[in-house]
């Protein structure tokens, strides 16, 4: 008669491995189908619609965005294309070369620092804010200010490149920039002098913005310098309807 | 043998618990962060994204149109000079880098505000529409900031006067709108600086300046 213990021993060990990785694997499948639940509970309710319409309009908007970078590429080339044939088209292509250059439609690399930003783990305090808390655009806009006041040249938040037409704005607890939707750790990336670090955290505004938001409510402010740090285009519409461009000496050639 | 399939089996459940467990974790991350948005909220952002999403449409079409223009005119073996010249005119206005005019609206700012309040204006403007700004006689552009507490506020190494004036291009019943409703941004200020006053004006022509920067980056280098 043969023993349990004997029948085990007699199981290969490849056998126990791989029993012990499907447990595991059973396990985790049921963790994914119970997180699944209540997801769809809450898309039975009545603001379900309105998260479906957000992640349809967030895929619409990065399709958009890719397309615009696609479009924006094929018409340099184009545009360079006629280049040499005559000295006033590279006259033209080098000014918008420099334009585009200017205005954030193309990416960078460089020296720099990129800060990051997330929000508090400490308890709200009785009686207190949560927003006090959390990450705002205030706090987004104070940093990209400072590292503009020492010197960057180019900015992006969580991959949004901040140009001329850039607005960062508060949505619930996330922030929109370039009207996308972004969500915490905010990664603030500055290219500029080797120094940017040294010059945003000797300046008053920092030290000011890390009191009142670091040190009073536990806002995680933390920094790294990947060498080179990254910036990339601008995807968005550069397509004027109110303003037109106004005769002026210094206008374009 | 008999370890060759074993170590094919061990691996394929291992690839297969690695992608359950990421597809966990961002599942939950996503979760997580729409759902803290208020049905009011969710609300603001379909109609932003919406809104957002429509012009990034119309910006495509313009650029398959301007990318056609290009190839038809090489295909008759032109240069299309003034389509590049028409593509860089464009730019360089959005840019700031040449004047532009239009509609829009003048702000006046009297008393004391420290820079940050100046900011969230013109942060405002932008998320108003607004297509370009000037405080005084500086164009903004990325890296112009208006700083300094109540009485030394300075743009660009330029001070600012009291009073002074915000003027910025955009639709002029959008901008007046937006920036003077109910719990806007004027409100905003008016509370966190009480003695000092702003005053938003509907213009029907306003010329803004170039920036007098290059835009050039001193650090920066294109990546291809």
């Amino acid at each position: 008669m043969t023993t349990v213990g004997q029948r085990l021993r007699a199981v290969p060990s490849w056998q126990i491995t791989l029993g012990i990785a499907l447990l595991a694997l059973g396990f985790l499948i049921a963790a994914q189908l119970a997180s699944e639940g209540p997801r769809i509970r809450y898309t039975s309710q009545e603001r379900s619609p309105l998260v479906e319409t957000v992640n349809g309009l967030q895929a619409q908007q990065q399709s958009l965005k890719d397309r615009i970078l696609t479009l924006r590429a094929q018409i340099q080339q184009a545009e360079q294309r006629g280049q040499g044939s005559a000295v006033v088209i590279r006259q033209i292509n080098d000014g918008l070369e420099k334009a585009r250059i200017a205005g954030g439609l193309i990416p960078l690399r460089g020296s720099g620092v990129v800060f990051q930003l997330e929000d508090s783990v400490k308890p709200t305090a009785p009686g207190g804010n949560n927003d006090d808390y959390r990450v705002s655009a205030r706090d987004i806009r104070t940093v990209v200010e400072e590292l503009w006041l020492a010197g960057a040249d180019a900015i992006s938040v969580n991959g949004e490149r901040l140009t001329t037409s850039t607005a960062i704005l508060d949505i619930g607890a996330s922030v929109l920039v370039n009207s996308a939707f972004l969500a915490q750790p905010y990664q603030i990336s500055g290219i500029g002098p080797k120094d940017l670090y040294d010059r945003v955290s000797a300046s008053q505004g920092f030290a000011d913005f890390l009191r009142a938001r670091s040190a009073t409510y536990g806002l995680q402010v933390s920094f790294f310098q990947p060498n080179p740090v990254n910036v990339p285009a601008f995807a968005g519409t550069v397509t004027l309807r109110f303003a037109r461009p106004a005769a002026s000496p210094s206008a374009a050639p | 043998m008999h370890r060759l399939r074993s170590q094919l089996s061990i691996s394929a459940v291992a690839l297969l618990l690695g992608l359950l467990v990421v597809l966990q974790l961002r599942g939950q991350q996503a979760a997580s962060t729409l759902s803290g948005l208020s049905t009011q909220e969710l609300t603001v952002l379909v109609a932003n994204l919406d809104d957002h999403n429509e012009q990034l449409r119309n910006e495509v079409a313009g650029l398959e149109a301007q990318l056609s223009d290009i190839t038809t005119a090489q295909l008759r073996g032109d240069t299309s000079v003034d389509g590049i010249r028409r593509d860089l005119a464009r730019v360089r206005a959005w840019a700031g880098l040449d004047p532009v005019t239009g509609e829009g609206v003048t702000i006046t700012i009297s008393g004391p505000i420290a820079g940050p309040g100046v900011e969230d204006l013109v942060n405002e403007l932008l998320t108003a529409g607004a297509e370009a700004v000037a405080v005084e006689g500086v164009r903004v552009v990325p890296g112009s900031v208006v700083a300094g507490p109540p009485g030394l506020l300075s743009i660009e190494n330029t001070p600012l006067g009291d009073p002074f004036q915000i003027r910025a291009i955009g639709s002029r019943e959008g901008l007046t709108g937006s920036l003077t409703r109910i719990g806007g941004v004027v409100a905003q200020l008016s509370a966190t600086y009480p003695s000092a006053v702003v005053t938003v004006t509907p213009v029907d022509a306003l010329v803004l300046p170039a920036t007098s920067r290059t835009l050039q980056p001193a650090y920066g280098t294109p990546r291809l």
